[in-house]
Protein backbone atom coordinates (compact mmCIF):
# COMPACT_ATOMS: atom_id res chain seq x y z
CA UNK A 1 0.00 0.00 0.00
CA UNK A 2 2.98 2.66 0.72
CA UNK A 3 4.41 1.16 -1.75
CA UNK A 4 1.74 2.07 -4.18
CA UNK A 5 1.26 5.34 -3.00
CA UNK A 6 4.89 6.12 -3.61
CA UNK A 7 5.22 5.08 -6.83
CA UNK A 8 2.16 6.91 -7.90
CA UNK A 9 3.52 10.19 -6.45
CA UNK A 10 7.20 9.82 -7.03
CA UNK A 11 7.20 6.52 -9.91
CA UNK A 12 8.25 8.63 -12.80
CA UNK A 13 9.84 12.01 -13.80
CA UNK A 14 6.41 13.09 -14.79
CA UNK A 15 4.96 12.20 -11.68
CA UNK A 16 7.73 13.33 -9.85
CA UNK A 17 7.23 16.95 -11.39
CA UNK A 18 3.88 16.76 -11.08
CA UNK A 19 3.99 16.01 -7.31
CA UNK A 20 6.13 19.03 -6.50
CA UNK A 21 4.34 21.62 -8.48
CA UNK A 22 1.31 20.30 -6.33
CA UNK A 23 3.38 20.57 -3.34
CA UNK A 24 4.84 24.16 -3.61
CA UNK A 25 0.83 26.00 -5.10
CA UNK A 26 -0.61 24.19 -1.44
CA UNK A 27 2.45 25.68 0.59
CA UNK A 28 2.72 29.09 -1.30
CA UNK A 29 -1.62 29.09 -0.80
CA UNK A 30 -1.36 28.36 2.67
CA UNK A 31 1.82 31.16 3.13
CA UNK A 32 0.33 33.47 0.68
CA UNK A 33 -2.52 35.05 3.36
CA UNK A 34 0.18 35.76 5.71
CA UNK A 35 2.62 37.42 3.94
CA UNK A 36 1.50 39.07 1.05
CA UNK A 37 -1.81 40.40 2.06
CA UNK A 38 -4.21 39.83 -0.84
CA UNK A 39 -7.47 42.48 -1.82
CA UNK A 40 -10.86 40.50 -0.69
CA UNK A 41 -12.81 39.72 -3.91
CA UNK A 42 -14.21 42.22 -5.75
CA UNK A 43 -17.89 42.18 -5.65
CA UNK A 44 -20.49 44.74 -7.47
CA UNK A 45 -23.86 44.01 -8.14
CA UNK A 46 -23.93 45.07 -11.30
CA UNK A 47 -21.98 46.83 -14.34
CA UNK A 48 -20.18 49.79 -13.22
CA UNK A 49 -18.69 52.77 -15.33
CA UNK A 50 -15.11 51.67 -16.63
CA UNK A 51 -13.96 55.26 -16.96
CA UNK A 52 -14.62 57.82 -14.08
CA UNK A 53 -14.76 60.62 -17.16
CA UNK A 54 -16.09 58.95 -19.71
CA UNK A 55 -19.23 58.20 -20.77
CA UNK A 56 -22.01 56.94 -18.40
CA UNK A 57 -22.77 54.08 -20.95
CA UNK A 58 -20.13 52.50 -20.78
CA UNK A 59 -20.03 50.08 -18.39
CA UNK A 60 -17.99 47.13 -18.17
CA UNK A 61 -20.80 44.88 -19.13
CA UNK A 62 -21.13 46.73 -22.27
CA UNK A 63 -17.83 46.66 -23.54
CA UNK A 64 -17.55 43.29 -22.58
CA UNK A 65 -21.05 42.11 -24.64
CA UNK A 66 -19.43 43.49 -27.15
CA UNK A 67 -16.81 41.74 -27.18
CA UNK A 68 -19.33 38.22 -26.54
CA UNK A 69 -21.08 39.74 -29.68
CA UNK A 70 -17.66 39.77 -31.72
CA UNK A 71 -16.54 36.26 -30.73
CA UNK A 72 -20.28 34.43 -31.91
CA UNK A 73 -19.84 36.80 -34.96
CA UNK A 74 -16.44 35.71 -35.82
CA UNK A 75 -17.43 31.78 -35.36
CA UNK A 76 -20.44 32.31 -37.36
CA UNK A 77 -18.54 34.44 -39.96
CA UNK A 78 -15.79 31.59 -40.24
CA UNK A 79 -18.41 28.75 -40.23
CA UNK A 80 -20.08 30.89 -43.04
CA UNK A 81 -17.31 30.82 -45.19
CA UNK A 82 -15.39 27.69 -44.55
CA UNK A 83 -19.04 25.53 -45.03
CA UNK A 84 -18.10 22.88 -47.45
CA UNK A 85 -19.60 19.55 -48.21
CA UNK A 86 -16.99 17.98 -47.10
CA UNK A 87 -17.08 19.25 -43.62
CA UNK A 88 -14.01 20.48 -41.58
CA UNK A 89 -12.76 22.50 -38.83
CA UNK A 90 -14.71 25.79 -36.86
CA UNK A 91 -17.67 24.83 -39.91
CA UNK A 92 -18.12 21.50 -38.30
CA UNK A 93 -18.07 22.56 -34.94
CA UNK A 94 -20.52 25.22 -35.55
CA UNK A 95 -22.39 22.66 -37.64
CA UNK A 96 -22.88 20.01 -34.97
CA UNK A 97 -23.92 22.72 -32.46
CA UNK A 98 -26.45 24.07 -35.22
CA UNK A 99 -27.48 20.56 -35.77
CA UNK A 100 -27.91 19.27 -32.17
CA UNK A 101 -29.90 22.40 -31.06
CA UNK A 102 -32.14 22.04 -33.81
CA UNK A 103 -32.78 18.28 -32.97
CA UNK A 104 -33.64 19.32 -29.63
CA UNK A 105 -35.87 22.45 -30.94
CA UNK A 106 -37.23 20.04 -33.11
CA UNK A 107 -37.95 17.69 -29.78
CA UNK A 108 -39.54 20.69 -28.01
CA UNK A 109 -41.80 22.50 -31.08
CA UNK A 110 -42.13 19.72 -33.43
CA UNK A 111 -43.27 21.76 -36.69
CA UNK A 112 -42.75 25.06 -35.26
CA UNK A 113 -39.63 24.30 -34.54
CA UNK A 114 -37.90 26.24 -37.78
CA UNK A 115 -39.59 29.26 -36.52
CA UNK A 116 -38.70 29.15 -32.85
CA UNK A 117 -35.10 28.12 -33.86
CA UNK A 118 -33.41 31.86 -34.33
CA UNK A 119 -34.83 32.97 -31.19
CA UNK A 120 -33.64 29.60 -29.11
CA UNK A 121 -30.79 29.33 -30.84
CA UNK A 122 -29.45 32.85 -30.36
CA UNK A 123 -30.13 32.41 -26.81
CA UNK A 124 -28.37 29.71 -26.45
CA UNK A 125 -24.98 30.89 -27.79
CA UNK A 126 -25.19 34.47 -26.81
CA UNK A 127 -25.69 32.97 -22.90
CA UNK A 128 -23.20 30.36 -23.20
CA UNK A 129 -20.54 32.80 -24.32
CA UNK A 130 -21.65 35.57 -21.52
CA UNK A 131 -21.35 32.82 -19.25
CA UNK A 132 -17.86 31.53 -20.34
CA UNK A 133 -16.50 35.04 -20.87
CA UNK A 134 -16.55 35.49 -16.85
CA UNK A 135 -14.24 32.59 -17.01
CA UNK A 136 -11.70 34.01 -19.11
CA UNK A 137 -8.60 34.97 -16.69
CA UNK A 138 -8.49 38.56 -16.57
CA UNK A 139 -12.50 39.25 -16.54
CA UNK A 140 -13.09 40.65 -13.28
CA UNK A 141 -9.43 41.19 -11.98
CA UNK A 142 -8.37 43.54 -14.37
CA UNK A 143 -9.35 47.08 -14.11
CA UNK A 144 -8.60 50.57 -12.94
CA UNK A 145 -8.99 52.06 -9.31
CA UNK A 146 -11.59 55.32 -9.48
CA UNK A 147 -12.07 57.90 -6.76
CA UNK A 148 -15.04 57.24 -4.93
CA UNK A 149 -17.30 60.25 -5.86
CA UNK A 150 -20.11 61.13 -2.92
CA UNK A 151 -23.07 61.18 -5.11
CA UNK A 152 -22.47 58.48 -7.01
CA UNK A 153 -24.55 54.84 -6.01
CA UNK A 154 -22.17 52.93 -4.08
CA UNK A 155 -22.13 48.90 -3.59
CA UNK A 156 -19.17 48.27 -2.35
CA UNK A 157 -15.66 49.68 -1.64
CA UNK A 158 -12.83 47.54 -1.65
CA UNK A 159 -9.47 48.43 -0.25
CA UNK A 160 -6.10 47.81 -1.54
CA UNK A 161 -4.81 46.69 1.93
CA UNK A 162 -6.34 43.74 3.50
CA UNK A 163 -9.20 44.64 5.26
CA UNK A 164 -8.63 45.50 9.28
CA UNK A 165 -11.40 44.83 11.29
CA UNK A 166 -14.92 43.47 10.65
CA UNK A 167 -18.00 45.65 10.75
CA UNK A 168 -20.26 44.60 12.65
CA UNK A 169 -23.50 44.40 9.94
CA UNK A 170 -26.57 44.79 12.83
CA UNK A 171 -24.64 48.05 13.62
CA UNK A 172 -24.17 48.85 10.37
CA UNK A 173 -27.65 48.23 8.65
CA UNK A 174 -29.07 48.99 11.80
CA UNK A 175 -31.92 46.98 13.77
CA UNK A 176 -34.48 44.63 11.65
CA UNK A 177 -34.48 44.13 7.92
CA UNK A 178 -35.29 47.09 5.47
CA UNK A 179 -36.71 47.03 1.94
CA UNK A 180 -34.03 49.24 0.57
CA UNK A 181 -31.13 47.97 2.39
CA UNK A 182 -28.03 47.03 -0.07
CA UNK A 183 -25.42 45.19 -0.48
CA UNK A 184 -21.99 46.47 0.61
CA UNK A 185 -18.75 45.29 1.35
CA UNK A 186 -16.81 46.53 4.17
CA UNK A 187 -13.27 45.04 5.20
CA UNK A 188 -13.50 42.03 3.12
CA UNK A 189 -17.15 41.15 4.20
CA UNK A 190 -20.39 41.36 2.52
CA UNK A 191 -23.02 43.23 4.36
CA UNK A 192 -26.61 44.68 4.21
CA UNK A 193 -26.62 48.15 4.74
CA UNK A 194 -29.36 51.07 4.74
CA UNK A 195 -28.85 53.33 1.90
CA UNK A 196 -28.15 56.40 4.18
CA UNK A 197 -25.29 54.61 6.11
CA UNK A 198 -24.04 52.81 2.91
CA UNK A 199 -21.10 55.35 2.07
CA UNK A 200 -20.11 55.48 5.92
CA UNK A 201 -19.88 51.71 6.36
CA UNK A 202 -17.23 51.14 4.55
CA UNK A 203 -15.18 54.41 4.76
CA UNK A 204 -15.70 54.00 8.01
CA UNK A 205 -14.53 50.35 8.01
CA UNK A 206 -11.56 51.13 6.17
CA UNK A 207 -10.54 54.80 7.38
CA UNK A 208 -9.38 56.73 4.35
CA UNK A 209 -10.11 54.18 1.37
CA UNK A 210 -10.96 56.66 -1.08
CA UNK A 211 -10.93 54.66 -4.24
CA UNK A 212 -12.56 51.81 -5.54
CA UNK A 213 -11.59 49.19 -7.81
CA UNK A 214 -13.53 48.87 -11.16
CA UNK A 215 -12.78 45.73 -13.34
CA UNK A 216 -12.53 46.78 -17.17
CA UNK A 217 -14.57 43.18 -17.94
CA UNK A 218 -17.86 41.56 -16.58
CA UNK A 219 -19.59 38.97 -17.79
CA UNK A 220 -22.61 39.92 -19.04
CA UNK A 221 -24.86 37.22 -17.70
CA UNK A 222 -23.34 38.63 -14.32
CA UNK A 223 -25.72 41.66 -14.85
CA UNK A 224 -29.13 42.37 -14.29
CA UNK A 225 -29.82 44.36 -17.59
CA UNK A 226 -28.80 41.39 -19.89
CA UNK A 227 -30.30 39.04 -18.04
CA UNK A 228 -33.90 40.95 -17.98
CA UNK A 229 -33.38 41.83 -21.36
CA UNK A 230 -32.86 38.56 -22.83
CA UNK A 231 -36.34 37.61 -20.26
CA UNK A 232 -38.12 40.47 -21.14
CA UNK A 233 -37.83 40.04 -24.99
CA UNK A 234 -38.49 36.62 -24.88
CA UNK A 235 -41.28 37.01 -22.74
CA UNK A 236 -42.61 39.60 -25.39
CA UNK A 237 -41.78 37.10 -28.02
CA UNK A 238 -44.44 34.28 -26.13
CA UNK A 239 -46.71 37.00 -26.68
CA UNK A 240 -46.74 37.59 -30.13
CA UNK A 241 -46.11 33.71 -31.24
CA UNK A 242 -49.08 33.46 -29.01
CA UNK A 243 -50.94 36.22 -31.00
CA UNK A 244 -50.09 34.99 -34.08
CA UNK A 245 -50.65 30.86 -33.57
CA UNK A 246 -54.40 31.85 -31.65
CA UNK A 247 -55.22 34.92 -33.15
CA UNK A 248 -57.39 37.33 -30.18
CA UNK A 249 -58.41 34.31 -28.17
CA UNK A 250 -55.29 33.89 -27.23
CA UNK A 251 -55.50 36.56 -24.51
CA UNK A 252 -58.35 34.20 -23.12
CA UNK A 253 -56.16 32.55 -21.42
CA UNK A 254 -55.70 35.55 -19.15
CA UNK A 255 -58.95 37.70 -19.53
CA UNK A 256 -61.84 34.91 -19.39
CA UNK A 257 -65.03 35.01 -17.86
CA UNK A 258 -66.90 31.81 -18.97
CA UNK A 259 -67.87 28.83 -17.25
CA UNK A 260 -71.21 26.31 -17.40
CA UNK A 261 -71.86 28.52 -14.15
CA UNK A 262 -71.17 31.34 -11.98
CA UNK A 263 -69.10 29.23 -9.73
CA UNK A 264 -66.67 28.03 -12.37
CA UNK A 265 -67.09 31.75 -14.54
CA UNK A 266 -65.03 32.77 -11.03
CA UNK A 267 -62.69 29.55 -10.77
CA UNK A 268 -61.95 30.84 -14.53
CA UNK A 269 -61.36 34.69 -14.07
CA UNK A 270 -59.49 33.64 -11.48
CA UNK A 271 -57.04 31.00 -13.20
CA UNK A 272 -56.72 34.16 -16.12
CA UNK A 273 -55.19 35.92 -13.10
CA UNK A 274 -53.58 33.38 -11.83
CA UNK A 275 -52.02 33.01 -15.06
CA UNK A 276 -51.11 36.57 -15.74
CA UNK A 277 -48.92 36.65 -13.09
CA UNK A 278 -47.35 33.61 -13.67
CA UNK A 279 -46.31 35.28 -16.96
CA UNK A 280 -44.86 38.18 -15.25
CA UNK A 281 -43.44 35.80 -12.44
CA UNK A 282 -41.57 33.95 -15.71
CA UNK A 283 -39.95 37.31 -16.21
CA UNK A 284 -38.30 37.76 -13.55
CA UNK A 285 -37.46 33.77 -12.76
CA UNK A 286 -35.36 34.13 -16.40
CA UNK A 287 -33.51 37.36 -15.56
CA UNK A 288 -32.37 36.16 -11.76
CA UNK A 289 -32.16 32.24 -12.43
CA UNK A 290 -29.11 33.27 -14.62
CA UNK A 291 -28.24 36.29 -13.21
CA UNK A 292 -27.89 34.51 -9.50
CA UNK A 293 -26.59 31.43 -11.09
CA UNK A 294 -23.54 33.49 -13.02
CA UNK A 295 -23.13 36.09 -10.56
CA UNK A 296 -22.76 33.47 -7.25
CA UNK A 297 -20.57 31.69 -9.91
CA UNK A 298 -18.15 34.76 -10.20
CA UNK A 299 -18.58 35.31 -5.92
CA UNK A 300 -17.60 31.50 -5.55
CA UNK A 301 -14.60 31.67 -7.40
CA UNK A 302 -13.07 34.91 -6.61
CA UNK A 303 -13.79 33.88 -2.55
CA UNK A 304 -12.05 30.70 -3.56
CA UNK A 305 -9.22 32.19 -4.71
CA UNK A 306 -9.11 34.84 -1.67
CA UNK A 307 -9.14 31.90 0.77
CA UNK A 308 -6.77 29.85 -1.07
CA UNK A 309 -5.03 30.98 -4.19
CA UNK A 310 -4.16 27.82 -5.87
CA UNK A 311 -5.16 24.39 -6.46
CA UNK A 312 -8.89 24.30 -5.07
CA UNK A 313 -10.25 27.18 -7.34
CA UNK A 314 -9.74 24.38 -10.01
CA UNK A 315 -12.85 22.42 -8.88
CA UNK A 316 -14.97 25.14 -8.96
CA UNK A 317 -13.82 26.56 -12.17
CA UNK A 318 -14.96 23.38 -13.69
CA UNK A 319 -18.09 23.31 -11.48
CA UNK A 320 -18.30 26.86 -13.30
CA UNK A 321 -17.86 25.68 -16.85
CA UNK A 322 -20.44 23.64 -16.66
CA UNK A 323 -23.04 25.52 -14.65
CA UNK A 324 -22.36 28.12 -17.80
CA UNK A 325 -23.40 25.35 -19.99
CA UNK A 326 -26.67 24.28 -18.16
CA UNK A 327 -27.95 27.94 -17.74
CA UNK A 328 -27.42 28.79 -21.32
CA UNK A 329 -29.51 25.05 -22.04
CA UNK A 330 -31.77 25.80 -19.09
CA UNK A 331 -32.94 29.57 -21.13
CA UNK A 332 -33.20 27.99 -24.15
CA UNK A 333 -35.42 25.13 -23.42
CA UNK A 334 -37.77 26.88 -21.41
CA UNK A 335 -37.69 29.86 -23.81
CA UNK A 336 -38.63 26.86 -26.43
CA UNK A 337 -41.29 25.52 -24.07
CA UNK A 338 -43.08 28.43 -23.46
CA UNK A 339 -43.07 29.23 -27.15
CA UNK A 340 -44.51 26.36 -27.72
CA UNK A 341 -46.89 26.39 -24.57
CA UNK A 342 -48.36 29.88 -26.42
CA UNK A 343 -48.97 28.34 -29.55
CA UNK A 344 -51.17 25.40 -27.78
CA UNK A 345 -54.90 27.05 -27.31
CA UNK A 346 -56.00 27.08 -23.61
CA UNK A 347 -56.81 23.72 -22.43
CA UNK A 348 -60.46 25.06 -20.56
CA UNK A 349 -61.52 26.18 -23.93
CA UNK A 350 -60.09 22.66 -25.72
CA UNK A 351 -62.25 20.74 -23.67
CA UNK A 352 -65.48 23.34 -24.15
CA UNK A 353 -65.12 22.95 -28.34
CA UNK A 354 -65.57 18.69 -27.56
CA UNK B 1 -34.61 48.47 -9.56
CA UNK B 2 -31.32 51.17 -9.16
CA UNK B 3 -30.05 49.21 -5.90
CA UNK B 4 -29.37 45.91 -8.33
CA UNK B 5 -28.07 48.11 -11.13
CA UNK B 6 -31.14 47.80 -13.56
CA UNK B 7 -30.89 51.04 -15.69
CA UNK B 8 -33.57 51.19 -18.71
CA UNK B 9 -31.02 52.30 -21.09
CA UNK B 10 -28.67 49.96 -20.55
CA UNK B 11 -31.25 47.32 -20.78
CA UNK B 12 -33.14 48.37 -23.83
CA UNK B 13 -29.44 48.58 -25.58
CA UNK B 14 -28.97 44.94 -24.86
CA UNK B 15 -32.73 44.03 -26.12
CA UNK B 16 -31.28 45.78 -29.43
CA UNK B 17 -28.15 44.10 -29.39
CA UNK B 18 -29.71 40.48 -28.66
CA UNK B 19 -32.06 41.69 -32.16
CA UNK B 20 -29.02 42.83 -34.03
CA UNK B 21 -26.94 39.69 -32.98
CA UNK B 22 -29.76 37.66 -33.79
CA UNK B 23 -30.12 38.84 -37.44
CA UNK B 24 -27.09 38.22 -38.35
CA UNK B 25 -26.47 35.24 -36.97
CA UNK B 26 -29.63 33.98 -39.15
CA UNK B 27 -28.31 35.68 -42.09
CA UNK B 28 -24.74 34.13 -41.78
CA UNK B 29 -24.81 31.13 -39.41
CA UNK B 30 -28.01 29.11 -39.34
CA UNK B 31 -29.50 29.97 -42.59
CA UNK B 32 -26.19 28.39 -44.42
CA UNK B 33 -25.97 25.91 -41.69
CA UNK B 34 -28.93 24.46 -42.03
CA UNK B 35 -29.35 24.74 -45.54
CA UNK B 36 -25.89 23.14 -45.67
CA UNK B 37 -26.73 20.10 -43.82
CA UNK B 38 -30.50 19.60 -45.74
CA UNK B 39 -27.92 19.90 -48.68
CA UNK B 40 -25.86 17.28 -47.74
CA UNK B 41 -28.79 15.11 -46.40
CA UNK B 42 -29.92 15.12 -49.88
CA UNK B 43 -27.17 14.40 -51.08
CA UNK B 44 -26.33 11.34 -49.33
CA UNK B 45 -29.83 10.29 -49.80
CA UNK B 46 -29.04 10.14 -53.21
CA UNK B 47 -25.84 8.68 -53.41
CA UNK B 48 -27.32 5.87 -50.60
CA UNK B 49 -29.77 5.50 -53.86
CA UNK B 50 -27.86 5.59 -56.55
CA UNK B 51 -25.62 2.96 -54.20
CA UNK B 52 -29.05 0.92 -53.77
CA UNK B 53 -29.48 1.52 -57.48
CA UNK B 54 -25.92 0.17 -58.75
CA UNK B 55 -26.06 -3.09 -55.96
CA UNK B 56 -29.28 -3.87 -57.74
CA UNK B 57 -28.02 -3.65 -61.17
CA UNK B 58 -25.15 -6.01 -60.17
CA UNK B 59 -27.61 -8.41 -59.12
CA UNK B 60 -29.40 -8.18 -61.58
CA UNK B 61 -26.46 -9.04 -64.13
CA UNK B 62 -25.29 -11.73 -61.32
CA UNK B 63 -28.68 -13.32 -62.48
CA UNK B 64 -28.76 -12.71 -65.59
CA UNK B 65 -25.13 -14.27 -65.95
CA UNK B 66 -26.25 -17.37 -63.46
CA UNK B 67 -29.44 -17.41 -66.06
CA UNK B 68 -27.16 -17.62 -69.36
CA UNK B 69 -24.86 -19.99 -67.78
CA UNK B 70 -27.15 -22.52 -67.14
CA UNK B 71 -28.78 -21.67 -70.31
CA UNK B 72 -25.84 -23.22 -72.30
CA UNK B 73 -25.18 -25.62 -69.44
CA UNK B 74 -28.27 -26.91 -70.59
CA UNK B 75 -28.09 -26.62 -74.24
CA UNK B 76 -24.67 -28.78 -73.69
CA UNK B 77 -26.39 -31.36 -72.09
CA UNK B 78 -29.00 -31.64 -74.91
CA UNK B 79 -26.73 -31.42 -77.46
CA UNK B 80 -24.12 -33.56 -75.71
CA UNK B 81 -27.55 -36.05 -75.32
CA UNK B 82 -28.57 -35.77 -78.78
CA UNK B 83 -24.98 -36.06 -80.06
CA UNK B 84 -24.86 -39.38 -77.82
CA UNK B 85 -28.29 -40.68 -78.93
CA UNK B 86 -27.40 -39.68 -82.89
CA UNK B 87 -24.21 -42.11 -82.24
CA UNK B 88 -25.82 -44.78 -80.59
CA UNK B 89 -28.14 -44.85 -83.33
CA UNK B 90 -25.66 -44.80 -85.91
CA UNK B 91 -23.39 -47.60 -84.25
CA UNK B 92 -26.85 -49.66 -83.76
CA UNK B 93 -27.38 -49.40 -87.46
CA UNK B 94 -23.77 -49.91 -88.77
CA UNK B 95 -23.95 -52.95 -86.38
CA UNK B 96 -26.71 -54.11 -88.04
CA UNK B 97 -25.48 -53.61 -90.96
CA UNK B 98 -22.38 -55.53 -90.50
CA UNK B 99 -24.59 -58.15 -88.58
CA UNK B 100 -26.47 -58.31 -91.97
CA UNK B 101 -23.49 -58.42 -94.02
CA UNK B 102 -21.82 -61.07 -91.96
CA UNK B 103 -24.87 -63.22 -92.62
CA UNK B 104 -25.25 -62.78 -95.51
CA UNK B 105 -21.34 -63.98 -96.39
CA UNK B 106 -21.76 -66.65 -93.75
CA UNK B 107 -24.71 -68.09 -95.57
CA UNK B 108 -23.18 -67.16 -98.87
CA UNK B 109 -19.76 -69.16 -97.68
CA UNK B 110 -21.84 -71.89 -96.05
CA UNK B 111 -23.66 -72.19 -99.61
CA UNK B 112 -20.67 -72.29 -101.67
CA UNK B 113 -18.98 -74.86 -98.58
CA UNK B 114 -22.19 -77.08 -98.66
CA UNK B 115 -21.63 -76.72 -103.01
CA UNK B 116 -18.39 -77.48 -102.80
CA UNK B 117 -18.76 -80.23 -100.08
CA UNK B 118 -21.59 -81.41 -102.78
CA UNK B 119 -19.69 -81.39 -105.45
CA UNK B 120 -16.80 -83.27 -103.75
CA UNK B 121 -18.91 -85.85 -102.04
CA UNK B 122 -20.40 -86.27 -105.51
CA UNK B 123 -16.80 -86.57 -107.48
CA UNK B 124 -15.39 -88.86 -104.42
CA UNK B 125 -18.97 -91.00 -105.29
CA UNK B 126 -18.41 -90.76 -108.80
CA UNK B 127 -14.24 -92.43 -107.77
CA UNK B 128 -15.17 -94.70 -105.39
CA UNK B 129 -17.93 -96.31 -107.73
CA UNK B 130 -15.38 -96.00 -110.57
CA UNK B 131 -12.73 -97.40 -108.38
CA UNK B 132 -15.26 -100.13 -106.92
CA UNK B 133 -15.78 -101.09 -110.69
CA UNK B 134 -12.27 -101.16 -111.56
CA UNK B 135 -11.91 -103.22 -108.25
CA UNK B 136 -14.74 -105.60 -109.19
CA UNK B 137 -13.39 -105.87 -112.94
CA UNK B 138 -10.17 -106.48 -111.62
CA UNK B 139 -11.56 -109.36 -109.29
CA UNK B 140 -13.70 -110.98 -112.20
CA UNK B 141 -11.01 -110.44 -114.72
CA UNK B 142 -13.01 -109.26 -117.08
CA UNK B 143 -14.79 -106.30 -118.28
CA UNK B 144 -18.35 -105.47 -116.41
CA UNK B 145 -20.61 -105.15 -119.92
CA UNK B 146 -23.35 -102.40 -118.43
CA UNK B 147 -20.90 -100.42 -116.98
CA UNK B 148 -23.11 -97.27 -116.70
CA UNK B 149 -25.70 -99.27 -115.13
CA UNK B 150 -22.98 -100.16 -112.78
CA UNK B 151 -21.50 -96.97 -111.94
CA UNK B 152 -25.39 -95.85 -111.31
CA UNK B 153 -25.89 -98.13 -108.80
CA UNK B 154 -22.65 -98.18 -106.64
CA UNK B 155 -23.71 -93.47 -106.85
CA UNK B 156 -26.88 -94.20 -105.72
CA UNK B 157 -25.75 -96.57 -103.06
CA UNK B 158 -23.15 -93.93 -101.66
CA UNK B 159 -25.67 -91.47 -102.00
CA UNK B 160 -28.31 -93.24 -99.89
CA UNK B 161 -25.57 -94.01 -96.95
CA UNK B 162 -24.81 -90.16 -96.93
CA UNK B 163 -28.35 -89.16 -97.02
CA UNK B 164 -28.73 -91.49 -93.62
CA UNK B 165 -25.42 -90.82 -92.23
CA UNK B 166 -26.19 -86.92 -92.87
CA UNK B 167 -29.87 -87.23 -90.90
Amino acid sequence: MGKKIKDALWGTTTRKVWTIVVAVLFVASLIIPFTYPVSPPHVALSGEQIFADGPAWLTNTVLTTIIVDIIILLLALITRFTLRMVPGGVANFMEMVVEGLYGLSESVAGKNATKFFTWSMTIFLFVIVANWSGLIPGVGSIGFYQPVEPVEELEEVIDEEHGQAPVDAGAVAGNGFRWDAQLAMAGGNLILAAPESIQAAPVAAEEGAHEKFVPLFRAPSADLNVTFALALSTMFMVQVWGVRFLGGSYFRKFFTFSGPNLFMKFINAFVGILELISEVARILAFGFRLYGNIFAGEIVLATMTFLFAFLLPVAFYGLEVFVGFVQALVFMMLSLVFFQMATIGHSGDHDEHH
Amino acid sequence: MEALGIEWPLLIAQIINFIILMLLLRAFLYKPVLNMLNARKERIAQSMKDAERASAAAREAEADKAKVLDDARREAQEIRAQATRDAEKIAGDVRARADQDATEIRMKAQADAQKQAEVALSDANKQIADLAIMATEKLLGRELQNKAEQHRFVTEFLAESAGSKGK
